[in-house]
């Protein structure tokens, strides 16, 4: 039944795009969005036998797709995320004509993303990572407009970069495994560990996923990326496209395929400590609302990475843990940046100030996003923090655990910068008939505010009975 | 073997016109036919996994290059499109050479690849592979399809408008 | 009787006082009937001995309460002062602010001040002696502009000796292992004395000794009046004496002639001498009296420190006599102040006419600390000399000095405020009300009858404390005289220096500017010797210097580290041109990297 996932929106775009007189912008905004929030309840809810039946209409459709605790994690997170976008997309773009073709882009962003989480072979991952990059590539540049195409530009060159380094890496990886298939990957490694070329492969791989990630020092394309695009694309991006496209992989191929060797540790642990601290420092001097955030991404990105090179189950929990937060809360601040960018006109957070007394909304949901970005309590992004710092602790690894916390202190730092300057503080003159940006903004910002809100508190009760589980069946 | 030498030749010299024609479509166009010509010829070499793989590498690469291209580049003026269409031939006249005398390097080199490659598991025929064992490849390739369709429809058509 | 009485002088007056914050009326006639119902239950209970006891904290430290005569006795005192002063301050307190919070502190006062007598665990006593330390804090701090700076100097005092009789008590405990009052015995070995001593401390800290007492002559302008009348006055210095009676005769058993005795002793002296020439200088009505607070308990520990049972009988009498009259001397100075508005004695004078009662009640408790024959401070007066000149006779000759001064500066207060030449804006005053009236008449009379029949208050009150001791007065006719020629010559020494100074205000001014003296004196009124004022200074030498320290530990953080994440932000930033060869070339090189660190993993 998991082939749902991928024929539903596949469905959706043909039909949107027959030549029938009408809202079509309507109906695809409501077909995308119940398709999304179906998505997430559906996974949240039934996450059981249903999915693991075969497809009632037999085998032309058997896509031999997977599923484990992980992909219902990131289907869950690809469910919340994109039903922001589109609410979102719905408020701040205003052509028909713009809208179908949005709507039409995210359905197929959806379909491969939704197919990237559950797919078990790891050429057609690639497939798939270039449905997501490559609908990524036309959303960025969606307005056409000269930043946008130059974000989408250096998106592509890398992102292209990243392509050509798996396609060489499942090449070379080809040579030791009699298929493309996780299984036949993961004991070729296995059984080659030592050798020169599976080295090599393996490193390629993890480059170009750091890459896809945005990881530092490979992170250049993706600050560029993120503020150029248009509102709605970069709560999309930096809440789940990189985070599918780059982390997930990096996760599910760390964790079942090349497993957790300890090169492979301790170079996902240096990446990810060089990331937390350069994107935080980075986002310390930035103007730009969304810059800001895109760095912050960078460094929260560290965190996952940092939490899955520790390697014990404790660390891998905390990061997908820290994962499902991070696209929760980064897409809450992009919304919240989305409010703030349609209503002033500009992302540059020193032209504005005292919003929070026109944005009510905006300003308390982003409160509580930054609080659960740098890791206070009882937010979720604290408990996420806490256990990859604790599973860090535990394996010895004091010097990463001390940074990771020091380096909160900065997320804190240059997070509350964003709110004092456009929400606290004194209100422009030409800023006093700013009003709160429309439903379709204050609806996903509040939904999202709730669920880190009840995610923390619920926390002891996630703990043994949704977050261990991401990691029980590791190898 | 005959056949096999033929593909080749076309396959060089759909290559060659790709890399030469000036302009942007029938380039791609170029690739594409390229494209399908490698996996004919890969496929007559009897790996038929390579050809599907070469099919959808094509797919996602073609037209991800067809959009870079579309978002970077300017509509050139006529004047400055007849220079080009001139200079066209003094520009690459090397490279078909290069090609010739690579082609006569590598007949004369051997290759000893020491590899010990795993036994063949998957079925000798391209329709079991791309319907029966790749279809998950064919549902993305045809997304990508789509994907580019619409890239040409938001970006390049209006673009050309405005 | 019941044993469960016990609770009642603890619980009636904590709950009244919680009532009258509920209620915020009827608090005169709340306040009245918890003091007078508590006044009852205490004579009830008087020559009672019963024990109460109720599991606690566990460890040891149960809920014991214990009646017997000399916590009867004290018991009875404080109630029955409470009890005078609450009715003169329902006269006296009208139209003042926080009256609210008045009669709450007041209540629970009397409540903590009751279950610290009766208490027979350490622990249970340190809980009330405590909550008495937060009761005294608001007390002085709803007086006024300036009464927070008081009460907070007061709370650091006592809170810090307050800290040392917790050590002392500390200590007692791991001597001993219990904490029960009645069954310690805690040997004189180096531990136990420096246990003494922390917990002496405490109890003449609580009593307003030196080196305790500067707080005390700055709440008798900040606090409210019937505040000094009655703790300072009285309950601080029957709480406290009770408790340095308690553990000099029942915890530690000291013994006469020690060295912890002797340091008692000149703690007294020194006490009753320099408060007592600061008394002399004084300006003000409730300074004035403030300082002789001090000055009395000087006599007290000087009393007890004696160790002899003459001594300590002389100390609690003493004790008891104090209470009286010094409390009845504060209210005739709450008279003053609520009939003139003023108690600075240059705007006062000649209030004999105008009001006699009160003048008449000053006369007799002023007579009576003075040690004027036969009242009842020259009794108790006359057995701490007997006593004290069997130890030592500097510490004689100290007491008759104290005796000498503060018969000299009562007479210059009387003169002062009731005789002389009347001040023109005073010719309107008349006498206070009844219920202010009562309670100093009813003391007064007290004072008189304490003094008239001194053996039977001894015999009657004090010798059961004794619990069986023989004691023997040292007092003779000699020493009788000599305090009668003291008196004599402080009588002439005052009308020799008003006629020189011209006024009675003025009639010790010669002693003030003494070529030494007035040296002293103006640093003294300055604040020179107060520990407090010293302890600020210090501390304020220190906080410059951590400060200091902490600007330069705070530029690290707050300026170091900022500077070096802006400075390293910035670089970051500049390194992100923009350009995506750059950032392919960063790629390429982090691949790099990590190819070779792979390789290196591997290669090890």
């Amino acid at each position: 039944m998991l082939s749902l996932f991928l024929l539903l929106p596949f469905l959706g775009i043909i039909a949107l795009n027959l030549p029938v007189k009408g809202r079509r912008d309507a109906a695809a905004f409501l077909y995308t969005l119940s398709l999304s929030i179906g998505q997430a309840i559906v996974v949240l809810f039934n996450p059981g036998d249903f999915w693991a039946k075969p497809d009632f209409w037999g085998g032309f459709f058997n896509l031999g797709l997977y599923a484990d605790n992980l992909t219902f994690v990131m289907l869950l997170s690809i469910g919340i995320v994109v039903s922001t976008a589109v609410c979102v997309g719905w408020q701040t773009i205003s052509d028909h004509r713009q809208r179908l073709n949005f709507y039409n882009l995210v359905l197929i962003a959806l379909i491969g993303m939704n197919g990237t989480v559950m797919l078990t072979d790891i050429f057609s991952l690639y497939v798939f990572l270039e449905v997501t990059a490559i609908s990524s590539f036309i959303l960025i540049a969606f307005h056409r407009d000269l930043n946008a195409l130059e974000g989408a530009f250096k998106y592509i060159v890398l992102s292209a970069l990243a392509t050509v380094l798996m396609l060489t890496s499942i090449a070379a990886l080809l040579l030791f495994s009699g298929g493309t298939s996780f299984a036949a990957v993961s004991a070729a490694v296995k059984s080659n560990s030592g050798n020169v070329i599976v080295i090599i492969a393996v490193s390629l791989f993890i480059c170009g996923l750091f890459i896809k990630g945005g990881l530092v020092p490979f992170h250049g394309w993706l600050p560029a990326a993120y503020s150029a695009a248009p509102a709605a694309v970069s709560i999309l991006l930096a809440g789940i496209v990189t985070k599918v496209a780059g982390i997930y992989v990096l996760i599910r191929l760390v964790r079942d395929v090349f497993g957790p060797i300890s090169e492979i540790s301790s170079v996902l642990m240096l990446v990810g400590t060089f990331s937390i601290i350069v994107g935080a420092l980075a986002a310390l001097k930035q103007d730009n609302f969304k810059k800001i955030l895109a760095y912050s991404s960078i460094s929260q990105v560290g965190y996952i990475v940092l939490g899955l090179g520790c390697g014990s189950p404790l660390g891998i929990a905390g990061a997908i843990f820290h994962l499902f937060n991070h696209s929760i809360f980064k897409s809450l601040l992009f919304v919240n940046s989305a409010a703030v960018e349609k209503q002033t006109g500009s992302t540059d957070i020193t032209k504005m100030g005292g919003l929070g007394s026109r944005m009510p909304y905006s300003n308390a949901t982003n409160l509580i996003a930054i609080f659960s970005t740098s890791g206070i309590p009882p937010m979720a992004g604290f408990w996420s923090k806490l256990v990859i710092i604790m599973a860090l602790w535990q394996m010895g690894h004091f010097t990463y655990a001390a940074i990771a916390i020091l380096v909160s202190v900065i997320t804190l730092a240059y997070l509350l910068a964003i709110q004092r300057k456009v929400f606290f503080g004194i209100l422009p003159q030409e800023l006093k008939h700013i009003k709160e940006a429309g439903i379709w903004i204050v609806i996903p910002a509040v939904t999202l505010a709730i669920i880190i809100i009840g995610t923390g508190l619920c926390f002891p009760l996630l703990f043994k009975s949704f977050l261990m589980p991401v990691s029980s069946f590791f190898k | 073997m005959v056949i096999n030498i033929i593909i080749l030749i076309a396959l060089v010299t759909a290559a060659l016109w790709t890399a030469m024609t000036t302009r942007l479509l029938r380039s791609a166009v170029g690739l594409a036919i390229t494209s399908a010509i490698l996996s004919i010829l890969i496929f007559r070499l009897a790996s038929p996994i390579a050809a599907v793989f070469e099919l959808s590498v094509c797919a996602g690469l073609i037209f991800a290059i067809f959009i870079i291209s579309i978002t970077v580049t300017q509509r050139v003026t006529p004047e400055a499109f007849e220079t080009r269409k001139k200079e066209r031939m003094t520009k690459f006249w090397p490279l078909p050479i290069i090609v010739i005398i690579a082609a006569v390097v590598l007949t004369q080199i051997h290759f000893q690849t020491t590899f010990n490659l795993p036994a063949q598991t998957t079925p000798n025929d391209v329709k079991i592979i791309l319907w029966n064992l790749r279809h998950l490849d064919l549902l993305g390739q045809i997304v990508i399809l789509l994907t580019g369709a619409f890239g040409v429809v938001i970006l390049f058509k209006e673009w050309k408008n405005g | 009787m019941n044993a469960n009485m016990l609770l009642l002088p603890v619980i009636i007056p904590l709950l009244a006082g919680i009532l009258i914050l509920l209620v915020r009326r009827l608090r005169g006639i709340i306040s009245l009937l918890a003091t007078g119902s508590i006044l009852i239950i205490a004579i009830a209970l008087f020559k009672q001995q019963l024990t109460y006891s109720l599991p606690w904290l566990g460890f040891g430290i149960d809920f014991n309460l214990r009646l017997y005569p000399f916590s009867a006795f004290i018991l009875l005192s404080i109630t029955a002062l409470s009890f005078l002063v609450m009715l003169y301050s329902c006269s006296f307190m009208q139209g003042k602010n926080y009256l609210n919070q008045f009669y709450a502190y007041f209540l629970i006062t009397i409540g903590l001040a009751s279950g610290a007598v009766l208490a027979d665990n350490l622990v249970l006593m340190l809980f009330f002696w405590e909550g008495l330390l937060i009761t005294l804090f608001g007390f002085i701090a709803i007086g006024g502009k300036d009464a927070f700076k008081t009460a907070t100097k007061m709370f650091i005092i006592v809170g810090v000796s307050d800290l040392c009789m917790m050590i002392g008590i500390g200590i007692v405990w791991y001597l001993t292992g219990t904490m029960t009052i009645s069954t310690l015995n805690v040997p004189l070995n180096t531990l136990g004395c420096t246990a003494f001593v922390l917990m002496m401390i405490g109890a003449i800290a609580k009593g307003g000794s030196m080196p305790f007492h500067t707080w005390i002559p700055d709440a008798a302008i900040d606090a409210p009046l019937p505040f000094m009348a009655i703790l300072p006055g009285c309950l601080e210095k029957l709480l406290g004496i009770y408790l340095l009676v308690r553990i000099t005769m029942d915890m530690f058993k000291l013994t006469p002639g020690s060295l912890l005795s002797s340091l008692l002793m000149i703690i007294g002296a020194v006490t009753i001498v320099l408060a007592v020439m600061m008394a002399l200088i004084q300006k003000d009505y409730k300074k004035l009296l403030s300082y002789h607070a001090i000055s009395q308990v000087g006599y007290m520990i000087l009393g007890i420190g004696t160790c002899l049972p003459a001594g300590i009988i002389g100390g609690l009498f003493h004790m008891i006599n104090n209470a009286l009259y010094k409390n009845c001397l504060f209210l005739t100075a709450g008279s003053v102040e609520k009939q003139t508005g003023t108690t600075n004695l240059n705007k006062l004078g000649g209030l004999w006419s105008k009001m006699p009662v009160t003048a008449v009640c000053f006369l007799i408790t002023a007579a009576s600390i003075s040690g004027v024959p036969p009242f009842n401070g020259f009794f108790s007066k006359e057995m701490i000399y007997g006593a004290a000149l069997e130890r030592g006779t500097i510490f004689y000759i100290a007491a008759l000095l104290g005796s000498f001064l503060t018969a000299a500066s009562f007479l210059k207060l009387g003169h002062a405020v009731y005789f002389g030449k009347r001040n023109q804006e005073n010719e309107n005053t008349r006498e206070s009300s009844l219920p202010m009236l009562i309670p100093m008449i009813v003391i007064a009379a007290v004072c008189v009858f304490f003094g008239l029949y001194n053996r039977f208050a001894v015999s009657y009150f004090l010798e059961p404390v004794l619990a069986g001791q023989e004691f023997t007065e040292h007092t003779s006719t000699l020493l009788i005289a000599l305090t009668v020629i003291v008196l004599i010559v402080a009588i002439l020494h005052h009308i020799i220096g008003a006629i020189v100074n011209g006024s009675g205000v003025k009639a010790a001014d010669h002693i003030h500017h003494a070529p030494v003296l007035s040296g002293i004196y103006d640093r003294a009124e300055k604040r020179f010797f107060d520990p407090y004022e010293i302890g600020l200074k210090i501390v304020s030498i220190a906080s410059n210097i951590l400060f200091f320290l902490d600007r330069a530990v705070d530029w690290i953080y707050d300026g170091f580290t900022v500077k070096l994440a802006y400075g390293l932000s910035g670089a970051i930033k500049r390194l992100n041109t923009g350009n995506y060869s750059l950032y392919i070339i960063w790629s390429l090189l982090g691949g790099l990297i990590i190819l070779i660190l792979m390789f290196k993993g591997f290669g090890s």
